[in-house]
């Protein structure tokens, strides 16, 4: 019997599968492939940590990076609006922001987890061409995806209840949605004055044991945390564990891989990294799934350039790294006369899709979602670092009564909505920056499409309606400038049909190396209205079906 | 090699938890020692590690006018400023020197100790100075001191915490959680 943990594979001989990245992806495909029977290595640059090393620290989780193995300090990443512009550091937070840990982002998000829509998958065709972008129809549709969707909602564990607006699903939730929550209850009564219908937001995070997890305690440290009872349906305690039990994979974790060798056939044949004391390393193998996310993984292909990929791996279109989306967003607060105490419980229990789809009457592309959230209300330092209305002084005791008075009566109305791909939007080795073990520094360029702001500032608008209607005493709104960071790190290496505007095909192999896949929030064409981790997940499922069959073929 | 500056990250991340880490572990017992020895020094009314005596009674008393002290614990009582000495010792050691140079050119405004002046002076020369990156890092020094964790040596007895009404250090809850959930389940109850 396997001893679960202990495989050990050599790096000097082939493994079936290398799988770099142990996230959303990442840990789906190692659960799969290995229980499947395939041996597989997986790299995680950043440390094994477990349930039980979650904390509640506010200063250590979202002030010093701890989960995102450190700060701009430690993993310098650069940032520019432009290609004129030459990127520079930011002080405080990288613009690409990932957890490194295993089961990746999928161990400190929020958790939300929408699926997407038919619309989703085909609005190039329903909307027409958008001049300057990159705005295409996916190559699989809603229905092809949908199977999978629902073994994320069964396997990973989702809890929520079918909304007015959702795509069909071919089976129930597993779990019921979360308990509502005062904001929720808010957010409802707001709609329904203004005749809109608000729905529970569906979670990957249990309400219920199921597969053998514990339900949620409602401790309220979901977002930027990990969840120390193991109810956030991570890849660290629903896929890792089962695919360590499986004796067929390997969980290299603290080992950062920073390139692909090609062998003369033009196939990947190693992959180098450095261990946890920095020495440098190489793991051979007979096939290799990238799955970092949608920065890491275009750095890692960018990087590996080769004199036969001059331009790096996968990118004879010229698209790694571009197309780069991180979903928009605005948000609006609102104050209440009595106590929600919003640093209870899940981030978002109730929230309001009316607006999803685009709208061309509104005179842009674009739609999103409204969110019922606690957002900054959910921890103390950052409450009182940030949620200031206008008139209310940042210090002095004005500052200290609206800080006492506020913290447990307010909430957050977080609208996120569509990114259109733009070829300007991308992912670059920094030219001068490394990071902490010497790669080249991820360059970050963005602006956000006039569209996508205005699609925002369309939602801020429903959002303050929402508040007014629900009866807040006080509600004010964030100006709306672009973006210079984002946690969705979406379209860099898309997949598609056509080799010339796309980097993997329908089944996530790479149109230019048959034993290169990718797959990860990288793979998306379009970027949905903000929640993108289900899709990932969904689309790693479908991945790994695909990518066994191949190899029991000998197809790759 | 992540080097150095990753080691130092890491160590000093070892101050909460990084327990996963190898290089957490080895360090972990020396940095409990570390903060049990700062929040006794704290207790015991020690003298500053980092920070002069001189430096220390500035900064408590700008921390003092950010969350001043009503009819309520400000800053002061909170102990922020062991909080501002240990993270400039430590996992703000980096910002140290800028900090003090911010320092200087603040004191430089004025004569004498911004400390020495009145309440009512300080406010009208920091009101001068809030737009500062130096009032900026004390600010968020403030802040921190007064709602972290008091492991870090600030927010003694919890007083920040409480000042809001914030209990999500004690963990789990059940619903509801606030005045507008109750109801509703109430009405939902009711409905029955």
């Amino acid at each position: 019997m396997a001893n679960e943990g202990s495989v050990k594979f050599a790096t000097r001989e082939a493994v079936d599968f290398v799988i770099v990245g142990s996230g959303s992806a990442g840990g789906i495909l190692a659960k799969e492939l290995s229980t499947a029977g395939f041996d597989v290595v997986v790299f995680e640059q950043g440390p094994y940590r477990k349930a039980e090393d979650f904390t509640h620290d506010e200063i250590s989780v979202l002030y010093l990076n701890e989960l995102l193995g450190g700060g701009p300090e430690v993993h310098q990443q650069t940032f520019r609006h432009h290609e004129s512009e030459v990127a520079k550091v930011s002080e405080f937070e990288n613009p690409a922001w990932y957890a490194q840990t295993v089961g990746g982002s999928s161990a400190h998000f929020s958790a939300n987890f929408w699926r997407l829509r038919e619309s989703d998958f085909k609005e190039r065709s329903l909307l027409g061409p958008i001049s300057g972008t990159n705005f295409a129809d996916w190559p699989i549709s809603y229905e092809e995806l949908e199977p999978y969707y629902t073994k994320v909602d069964w396997e990973i564990g989702v809890s929520g209840a079918p909304g007015p607006y959702d795509a069909p699903r071919s089976k129930p939730f597993p779990v019921p949605p979360m308990p509502i929550k005062s904001a929720g209850v808010l957010m409802e009564r707001g709609a329904r004055k203004l005749g809109l219908r608000a729905q529970p937001g569906p979670l990957a995070i249990l309400s219920r044991p199921h597969n053998g997890r514990a339900a949620c305690s409602n401790c309220g440290f979901c977002m930027d945390f990990g969840c120390e009872v193991g109810a956030k349906s991570s890849t660290l305690v629903t896929m890792i564990p089962l695919a360590e039990a499986s004796g067929h994979c390997e969980i290299r974790s603290e080992c950062a891989v920073y390139r692909l060798e090609t062998d003369k056939n033009g196939k990947v044949s190693e992959v180098l990294y450095y261990d946890a004391d920095g020495n440098e390393q190489s793991q051979k193998a007979k096939a290799v799934i990238v799955s970092g996310n949608g920065a890491e993984t275009a750095r890692l292909l960018l990087s590996s350039a080769s004199d036969s990929h001059p331009v790096g791996l996968a990118n004879s279109s010229g698209f790694v790294g571009r197309n780069l989306m991180f979903n928009s967003h605005s948000i609006a607060m609102g104050v209440f006369e009595h106590p929600l105490n919003e640093y209870k419980g899940i981030q978002v229990s109730r929230l309001l899709h009316e607006f999803y789809e685009s709208d061309p009457s509104r005179g842009f592309y674009g739609g999103g979602g409204i969110e019922a959230r606690s957002l900054l209300g959910a921890t103390p330092i950052r409450y009182a670092d940030f949620a200031l209305p206008p008139g209310i002084p940042t210090w002095g005791a004005m500052f200290k009564d609206f800080l006492a008075s506020s913290f447990n009566h307010q909430i957050t109305m977080t609208n996120s909505a569509t990114s259109l791909a733009q070829d300007s939007n991308n992912i670059t080795l920094d030219p001068t920056h490394k990071d902490a073990w010497g790669r080249p520094s991820i360059r970050v360029t963005y602006r956000d499409h006039p569209d996508d702001l205005a699609t925002v500032k369309f939602l801020q608008d429903r959002a303050m309606e929402l508040l007014d209607a629900a009866g807040a005493t006080q509600s004010w709104r964030y100006g709306i400038h672009g973006q210079s960071g984002g946690a969705h790190l979406l379209g860099t290496c898309r997949m598609g049909n056509d080799p010339a505007s796309s980097v993997v095909d329908r089944y996530h192999r790479s149109h230019d190396i048959k034993n290169l896949f990718v797959c990860d929030g990288s793979s998306l064409v379009t970027s949905g209205r903000g929640q993108p981790t289900m899709t990932i997940m969904a689309l790693a499922f479908r991945a790994a079906e695909h990518i066994a069959a191949a190899a029991k073929a000998n197809n790759i | 090699m992540p080097g150095d500056k990753l080691s130092r990250r890491l160590f000093l991340q070892g101050s909460s938890t990084l327990a996963g880490s190898s290089l957490a572990r080895v360090s972990m017992p020396g940095m409990l020692a570390l903060a049990e020895a700062a929040c006794m020094a704290r207790d015991a009314g020690a003298t500053f590690e980092t920070l002069t005596a001189d430096e220390a009674a500035v900064f408590d008393a700008i921390a003092a006018r950010i969350l001043p002290t009503t009819d309520t614990p400000g800053a002061h009582e909170a102990d922020v400023i062991y909080f501002i000495d240990k993270a400039l010792g430590s996992f703000m050691a980096a910002e140290l020197e800028s900090i003090r140079k911010g320092l200087a050119e603040f004191q430089a405004g004025i004569s004498g100790a911004f400390s020495d002046l009145s309440e009512q002076d300080q406010d009208a020369y920091l009101a001068t100075r809030d737009r500062s990156r130096f009032f900026g890092r004390v600010r968020f020094m403030t802040l921190a001191g007064f709602f972290g964790m008091s492991s870090y040596g600030g927010n003694r007895n919890d007083v920040g915490w409480k000042l809001i009404g914030f209990d999500g250090h004690k963990g789990a809850w059940t619903p509801p959680f606030g005045y507008y959930d109750a109801e509703y389940m109430r009405e939902q109850k009711d409905g029955e």
